[in-house]
């Protein structure tokens, strides 16, 4: 009979849910700032860490890297993800990368990695490649472009 | 502010360009039809046309949106309301189940047809490989797209 | 003729605007303590669930104590409601139930649906067994376990119908003074052929509310059925191929800010301190929280709540569970399995002495197979707004326990049931983690934190390492043939038992005797119902196991199991047919093979024959047939998309499935690493319907699951002679 064992799965879900101890609140609770006031006006903040960058054309080219590390990695070594890791990248050929499973397309393209190829294809990646797996990503500002190449490149000069 | 078109009506938005165009559209737009399925352009979920082209829209910046035309699944139907062929077809085949990740589905099918009005299975594939179906429904999503494209199918065996 | 439970009885009564109100009521009789007072608020107290409404304009309004995942239950039930009411299909609406207790008790319908309901009293119990599972699954308004249609459908919404249909027409008798006998009812409409008179249910609806109660409403039988049984469209899929359709994670409230989550990758694990420098200076942060067992970013909106949390430096407690992974735990599995030798673990169940007719098997066979954690990968993530205020709290979310939901956000804002409103909408994906209210508890902490109405979404990230998973498990076989190559013996010892308990056991195969244990593995991750929950793993042990029996016996899968199957011919019917279905038997080209499988399972019966091409460097399911007898098909359209859609979840989980652990915390981030099927991979699924029993009815949507992966790992077998014993393929090289 179905009816026993099924109590017994649903009590599972019951006794979860009810009679349960006080619920903690915040162990540590930062208000930045309230709903509808205006925020703060921005503070450069100062990166004092050991690998500090040099110039803010790289601190640019970092924070806009966030972006693009939901999919690559920079260290040296470090997997692959959704798109393969870009150490070294710069200057390389393209589709080289080791275990990435890239398109047809981006295998074919015969393209080498300079910066100028860089930034055409991080502008575009669809159009400079048609069909390539890179559709996402995209930075429409020339400069933020060149600060992420240069960041790339940054990270992987000895 | 960024000016740009979505659903043939010009839209100021106060976000940063950085934005991925699906929280633009969600949250600042309040047009929710678009749906996150994983922020990395893996599920399709998210599925736009820009400028006609299917994107993710939550990997593409508001920026490259600028200036240019987006359409999203609250915008395919005509003017007047009549259903896209392929929102017809979707209908008539039953494709949804939770339905969750069906605005994806139907913008890049509508994308497909428009390029290639009678497209073989491997470009449907090509074309839909993108979209993921966690209710599986990817038998019936072909059979709509073929029905919308007046591919003749076979007759399926039926209960 | 349907069978009417006893215990169930119905109340009626009269809505403003004249409409008549019927409902299905389940009475708590039963003394099962624990559930008792869940379920009432009194030893005497009504639960009235299941409700039809007629309007003064003549619509049918049906209300559903389910909610809809995809399965398509709207409308499932609604069809079997306005059946037997003989209502007009085209004016049926529908409407899901609140998540209300009181919705559930008699004084139902007064505070929310009907204000102005007066329910006259209500006549008497009747009692019968069987009806528990209803009052639970109705009672907390819980969808899952395939039961919205066999329990509430077949026993409430169907009687709830049926009354309402009978006191019609003792209205219109009354009122015209003919016999009840001589009236008829077609399309919400009331007719007597000899005096020509044919009126709409409307008209009647105020004097129906004063007909005494029928104790015992005839149902249906199938030759009657009008719209059971008729592959009618669903309501639901209008909105949902034009953005329109509202899911939990498109929930608007005025002032609403939003919210990302990181909770500790360990679990039990605690955020013992977190760098949030660069997040407060980055733009739209509110709030930086550390609720102790996660972080979270309040922003003004979600991606900009995400990026800030992405920058927080977070620093986590040691807990024993940071050296895990899974092949500790899988070693775990198998020392806690050697302790049990023999004799040790729990029995389940035994027949015969299965440890001495194995010994004197002329065959003996034996196996150990391995499944893996599995995540559930809705497509929509997890998420729930929530707004603690006033000594009151809102929720909108998706949920499939929206009573549990709701008590859920009440003990996390430390206010009472009463003092919540939960808002339902759509599921973009339950497969039965939307059972848990981890996440509704999360959202409510927020929201009361804060003060302010907070939208939590969860990345895909955040979604896949804060699973309830669906378990690994180890089971171990040791079968006897005799000389015949006949199945005489049957012994298994498993891992993993939690629900429904029957998955590991094989009653409808003739097996002299067997004995059936388990043992009780500590589980490091959380985990929870997935679609089929336990015959998930079972079936694929259970069918895998059965193959290589046949293979010992010299016997082909399908031939092996008929004669498992000889005295049940309810069941060798489904696998007759699948098997037909498929060509068993006829050639295949060089390197494709044929596999079957066979599992009953949440009162249907399920048989798939899968055909694999494995001339490339990877297993291709190339077709699957399908042959389901769930008792009577309510929707052949509806149970036909189920099938497809469960094939396609399981064989995902089959190629791909795979959650792994490092230190303690689970791998698996994204669909580039916890991989999907796609549409190009997708097999042709053909489907066959059997109606085996129309009083009992079975469930549509977890039976097409668990006979995928044996069926595909039987076929590759065929094709290749090699034996998988652990899943998902994707760990297996085929080159």
């Amino acid at each position: 009979m179905t009816t026993v064992r099924n109590l017994a799965c649903l009590s599972v879900f019951l006794l979860a849910a009810c009679g349960a101890d006080p619920v903690p609140g915040p162990v540590e609770q930062i208000i930045v700032r309230e709903p509808g006031a205006a925020p703060a006006a921005a503070v450069a903040t100062v990166d004092t860490s050991a690998d500090a960058p040099a110039s803010a054309l790289l601190a640019e080219g970092k924070a806009a890297f966030a972006n693009c590390s939901a999919c690559h990695s920079l260290e040296k070594g470090a997997p692959n993800g959704a798109g393969p890791n870009l150490f070294g990248i710069v200057g390389a050929a393209a589709a080289a990368v080791p275990g990435f499973s890239y398109s047809e397309a981006l295998k074919g393209s015969g393209i080498t990695w300079t910066a100028s190829e860089l930034d055409s294809f991080i502008a575009d990646p669809a159009a400079k490649v048609p069909g390539t797996t890179m559709v996402a990503g995209a930075i429409a500002d020339p400069t933020k472009r060149q600060a992420v190449i240069a960041y790339i490149e940054s990270t992987t000069a000895n | 502010m960024i000016k740009l078109n979505v659903n043939g009506q010009t839209k100021e938005v106060d976000a940063d360009p950085e934005t991925p165009i699906l929280w633009v559209v969600r949250e600042n737009l309040k047009m929710p039809g678009t749906k996150f399925g994983c922020g990395i352009a893996q599920c399709g979920a998210c599925t736009v046309h820009l400028d006609g082209r299917p994107i993710r829209s939550c990997s593409t910046p508001l920026s490259a949106a600028e200036g240019k035309s987006v359409t999203t699944i609250e915008g395919i139907a005509g003017e007047d309301g009549t259903l896209h062929k392929v929102q017809q077809a979707w209908i008539e085949a039953q494709v949804p189940q939770c339905g969750y990740c069906q605005s994806g589905q139907i913008m890049s099918a509508t994308a497909l047809l428009e390029k290639n009005p009678q497209p073989t299975d491997a470009q449907i594939d090509a074309a839909m490989a993108g979209n993921l179906c966690r209710c599986g429904m990817y038998g019936r999503i072909r059979a709509a797209i073929k029905a919308a494209a007046g591919i003749e199918q076979p007759a399926t065996a039926e209960a | 003729m349907g069978k009417w439970s006893r215990r169930a009885f119905i109340g009626a009564g009269v809505a403003a605007g004249g409409a008549l109100v019927v409902g299905v009521a389940v009475r708590q009789g039963n003394p099962i303590d624990k559930l008792a007072p869940l379920l009432t608020n009194g030893e005497n107290e009504q639960l009235l669930n299941a409700w039809v409404k007629v309007d003064a304009d003549n619509i049918v309004t049906a209300v559903i104590p389910h909610v809809e995942m995809g399965q398509g239950v709207y409308t499932a039930l609604a069809q079997m409601l306005a059946d037997e009411m003989d209502a007009d299909w085209n004016k049926v609406q529908i409407l899901e139930a609140p998540a209300d207790k009181q919705y559930v008790s008699d004084s139902i319908g007064r505070d929310f649906l009907f204000p102005d309901l007066e329910v006259p009293a209500l006549f008497e119990p009747t009692v019968s067994g069987g009806i528990l599972e209803l009052a639970q699954a109705m009672g907390l308004q819980f969808t899952g376990g395939s039961y919205s249609v066999r329990a509430t459908g077949q026993r409430a919404m169907r009687t709830a119908g049926a009354a309402a249909r009978e006191m019609l027409v003792a209205a219109a008798a009354s009122e015209w003074q003919v016999p009840a006998s001589e009236i008829t009812t077609a399309n919400s409409m009331i007719s007597h052929a000899k005096t020509g008179k044919s009126e709409p249910f409307a008209k009647f609806a105020l004097a129906a509310a004063k007909q005494s109660l029928p104790a015992k409403p005839t149902l249906k039988s199938p030759e009657d059925y009008k719209i059971m049984g008729q592959p009618k469209a669903r309501h639901d899929i209008p909105a949902k191929v034009d953005g329109s359709a509202v899911f939990g994670i498109d929930a608007d409230v005025p002032g609403m800010k939003y919210a990302a989550v990181k909770a500790a990758p360990v679990v039990g694990a605690t955020v013992e301190s977190m760098d949030a420098t660069t997040a407060k200076a980055m733009p739209g942060v509110l709030q930086i929280l550390n609720m102790g067992d996660f972080v979270a970013v309040v922003a003004d909106g979600y991606w900009q709540a995400q990026q800030a949390l992405n920058s927080i430096d977070a620093q986590y407690s040691k807990t024993e569970g940071d050296s895990l992974d899974q092949d500790a735990i899988f070693a775990r599995y198998a020392s806690y399995l050697d302790e049990a030798g023999e004799d040790g673990g729990d029995m389940q169940t035994e027949a015969g002495d299965a440890a001495k007719s194995f010994a004197d098997a002329a065959t003996k066979v034996e196996a150990e197979y391995k499944v893996p954690f599995l995540a559930h990968a809705t497509m929509e993530p997890m998420n729930c707004t929530a707004w603690v205020r006033g000594g009151k709290c809102d929720i909108w979310s998706g949920h499939q326990a929206p009573v549990n939901a709701r008590q859920a956000a009440a003990d996390a804002a430390g206010l009472a049931f009463e003092d919540v409103t939960y808002h339902n909408a759509y599921l973009g994906g339950g497969f039965g983690r939307r059972s848990t209210s981890d996440y509704i508890t999360m959202a409510t902490r927020i929201a009361k934190a804060t003060g302010y109405p907070v939208k939590m979404i969860w990345s895909r990230e955040e979604d896949t390492a804060q699973d309830h998973y669906r378990p690994s498990a180890t089971s171990r076989f040791r079968g006897g043939l005799d000389k015949d190559g006949k199945a005489v013996s049957w012994n298994n010892i498993h891992t993993h038992l939690f629900d429904p308990a029957d998955a590991p056991t094989v009653p409808y195969y003739n097996i002299a005797s067997h004995k059936i244990r388990k043992v009780d593995v500590p589980m490091h991750l959380r985990f929870g119902p997935w679609r089929s929950v336990d015959h998930s793993q079972h079936g694929f042990f259970i069918e895998s196991f059965v193959d290589e029996m046949a293979e010992a016996a010299g016997k082909d899968g399908y031939t092996f199991r008929r004669e498992l199957l000889a005295g049940s011919p309810r069941h060798l019917k489904v696998l007759e047919t699948a098997a037909k279905m498929s060509g068993w038997g006829s050639a295949l080209p060089e390197k494709h093979g044929r596999g079957i499988a066979f599992v009953p399972s949440f009162g249907s019966i399920v048989a798939q024959v899968a055909e694999v091409d494995m001339s490339g460097p990877k297993p291709k399911v190339t077709k699957v047939f399908v042959a389901a007898d769930p008792g009577f098909v309510i929707n052949s359209d509806g149970f036909t998309a189920q099938m497809e859609s469960a094939i396609v979840y399981g064989l995902t989980a089959a190629l791909y499935g795979d959650i792994t652990l490092k230190d303690g915390a689970v791998q698996q981030s994204n669909f580039h690493d916890y991989p999907m099927l796609r549409i190009d991979e997708m097999p042709e699924v053909e489907v066959e319907l059997i109606n085996g029993d129309h009083e009992r009815l079975g469930g549509g949507g977890e039976p097409g699951l668990p006979p995928i992966a044996p069926a595909v790992t039987n076929a590759i077998f065929a094709a290749t002679g090699t034996r998988i014993r652990e899943l998902p393929l994707s760990k297996h090289s085929f080159a």
